[in-house]
């Protein structure tokens, strides 16, 4: 391979990458854009969903098998109920929280997250469970770049859901109602705006799209573990303060971003693969440091 | 009603605690089991806990040691320096007359000071880094095979296989640093080229990078030196990312987990392997026993942890006391132990005498001995 086709490879690598942590840092952003709070608990929401999924599947391919139709209808069920497990952390935890001060609620979403991993753990023992699906390893080669259709039907499912995102949140009615709500509560409860119903529809869209996330890790990477959102709930922190926390085109440039990065930081001679960690969240703390507000964020916010 | 409910069920819990304390009387023989029971290596932990605590029940029915029962407490070594650290000091300050355990040896390494200093005997099962010998103060016993032993094995499969360029993949804990180091010391000094040594960090679950790296240096064989969990995805991205030719496995890869999370990918792999229960003529019953027990299969090291036990119980036998010396000087004697995963003798670095590795090869998501 000329040093040509590595970088093309990393680039490909970088953007598959980079659409894994888009999608799990679109929650982050949501959640904080509408209500100030970093969830902390979002990378074991991703975890969960993995997990409902797979309890999904295992159902599911007794019948439909575990080829793409059983996977994507394991994606829709699982996006709803881990959805709906967001909402109801979101009213038991965080709703009476909500008028408390900013660091109580942060305070709150950490231990929202251990509690997540811990209910796991104790489920499957602190075991790695085997995500099967009947995908081959089968794929492209473009010059020497190698991609799998696994990976390009990944990349392309997590766009398509960036896009209708993107299209609900700036198309519709309840999408305004989330824009309006992120500027200013009050003034959206005297308009007649359902405040709380937004935050938690907020809360199911932002918690489902993590759950479709750790889905596609799971299709893609085969295993699963209790603890596999921690580092992604990091990255994907890094990867919405990058983009501008709160902005939602922000989170998916970020994550882009961050895939990039962590590839090409990767072919830098004379430093190894053991360095990629450093490169992220080398980057976060330059940034916090240089450009606290991200690339696409406002200049107002105010960071805990 | 309902805080009464709980508080009853609560001191409940308590009381049921205080007496689970207090099980062991002065007159059983207390023997501490250290292994991973969570964490990413909690399938091998569990296994050789069954193991350990089966040779201990079976001795009991026979009698017990010099007359006291043998009772077992298991500390979480968690496949982590820290917690094993901590679980070390708790079995020394329950005041355990012997250890057996030892998986990771990582987190086995900083523990074997703290038995050193309180002079414990110790049989370490499955840990079996280089660096635990020099470590050792004389109190701790290796009943698997070294590092040194399984280099042998690996660079004489690659020379079999023809094999030119070879990259090696670690994750730069203790065990897999280790083997990665002597592998590629011998495989460079042996006249060929390691193209690719590459460390990757624990835990993480996209490899694309590294697959990257490791396929530009078109290496003949790469030779994966850590854990099944993390490497079973470095196997199947490897494969994913069109790498065809051959892949080798470290013992502490042999499980079949691996190549359930693998699948397809670890079609045709290779792994150096420890004498595992299924290619142990001697194993049978314990094979048998353990199956009726738990309900599952022996993994890896469960016959080299029932060996473990039950040596421990030979030697505080053959001292004839349960001081503590008195059983370090009769492990140190041991001469041809008959074990179900074969005799064990001391070399005067407590290590095997005779090296117990075989290959196997994945075939139909099975490991079956190399022929």
């Amino acid at each position: 391979m000329s040093i040509q086709d590595i970088l093309l490879q990393q680039l490909a690598n970088g953007l598959i990458l980079g659409s894994f942590y888009a999608l799990v840092a679109l929650g982050y952003t949501m959640v904080y854009g509408i209500i100030k709070l970093l969830n902390f608990a979002h990378g074991d929401l991703y975890m969960l969903g993995s997990f409902v999924g797979f309890i999904i599947l295992s159902f599911l391919s007794d019948y439909i098998g575990s080829g793409w139709a059983g996977i994507l209808c394991t994606m829709v069920l699982s996006m709803i109920v881990v959805g709906f497990l967001g909402v109801l952390i979101q009213r038991i935890a965080y709703v009476p929280m909500l008028s408390a001060p900013r660091l109580s609620i942060l305070i709150t979403a950490l231990a929202v997250s251990m509690v997540l991993y811990n209910t796991v753990m104790a489920f499957t023992d602190g075991q790695y469970l085997a995500f099967k699906t009947d995908l081959g390893f089968e794929g492209v080669e473009l010059g020497n770049v190698f991609v799998t259709y696994t990976q390009l039907t990944l990349v392309g499912a997590s766009i398509s859901l960036m896009v209708v995102l993107q299209l609900f949140v700036h198309k519709t009615l309840y999408g305004k109602a989330m824009r309006a709500i992120a500027i200013d509560q009050d003034a959206c409860r005297l308009m007649g705006i359902n405040v709380n119903k937004i935050i938690a529809l907020t809360f199911f869209i932002g918690t489902s799209l993590a759950a479709a996330a750790g889905i596609m890790a799971g299709t893609y990477y085969g295993s699963i573990h209790f603890f596999m959102g921690f580092v992604i709930g990091l990255k994907a922190f890094t990867a919405a303060v990058i983009g501008g926390i709160g902005s939602i085109p922000g989170a998916m440039l970020g994550g882009l971003l961050l895939g990039l990065l962590e590839s090409f930081g990767t072919q830098i001679p004379f430093i190894g693969t053991e360095w990629k960690d450093v490169f992220s969240f080398g980057i976060l703390i330059l940034l916090l440091v240089f450009k606290p507000t991200g690339i696409l964020g406002k200049t107002e916010i105010e960071r805990m | 009603m309902k805080k009464s409910l709980l508080l009853s069920s609560v001191s409940g819990a308590l009381a049921g605690l205080l007496m689970l304390g207090n099980v062991a009387t002065s007159a059983d023989l207390k023997i501490g089991i250290m292994v991973p029971t969570t964490g990413s290596e909690a399938t091998y932990g569990k296994d050789m806990e069954n193991a350990i605590n089966l040779a201990a029940a079976e001795i009991n029915k026979a009698g017990g040691v010099l007359g006291q029962k043998i009772v077992t407490m298991t500390g979480d070594a968690a496949c982590d320096p820290q917690q094993a650290t901590s679980a070390a000091s708790k079995l020394v300050s329950a005041d355990v007359t012997a250890v057996v355990g030892g998986y990771c040896s990582g987190a086995t390494m900083p523990t074997m000071k703290i038995y050193g200093d309180a002079n414990i005997p110790m049989v370490i099962p499955a840990a079996n880094s280089t660096k635990l010998i020099d470590i050792n103060q004389g109190n701790a016993f290796q009943i698997n095979s070294t590092g040194f032993d399984q280099v042998k094995t690996a660079v004489g499969l690659f020379k079999a296989k023809g094999i030119k360029k070879l990259a090696i993949v670690h994750q730069g804990d203790g065990y897999s640093e280790d083997l990665a180091k002597l592998t590629r010391e011998k495989w460079t000094a042996m006249g060929n080229e390691v193209v690719a040594y590459e460390v990757v960090n624990k835990g993480e679950q996209d490899q694309s990078a590294l697959v990257t790296r490791v396929k530009s240096k078109a290496p003949d064989a790469v030779f994966w030196t850590a854990y099944y969990a993390d490497g079973a995805m470095v196997i199947k991205q490897l494969r994913q990312g069109g790498y065809r030719n051959l892949i080798a496995v470290g013992d502490g890869s042999n499980s079949p987990k691996l190549l359930e999370i693998a699948g397809k990918a670890a079609e045709g792999i290779y792994c150096f392997s420890n004498p595992t229960v299924e290619y142990l003529p001697a194993a049978k019953s314990f094979h048998t026993n353990y199956k009726a027990t738990y309900k599952q299969e022996p993994d890896a090291y469960a016959a080299l942890s029932y060996d473990g036990m039950k040596l421990m119980a030979d030697a505080i036998t053959r001292a004839g006391s349960t001081d503590k010396a008195a059983i370090i000087k009769a492990l140190a004697a041991t001469k041809e132990f008959t074990g179900i995963a074969g005799p064990i003798s001391f070399t005067d670095k407590n290590t095997l005498a005779r090296s117990n590795f075989v290959i196997l090869v994945a075939k139909d998501g099975k490991w079956l001995l190399n022929k």
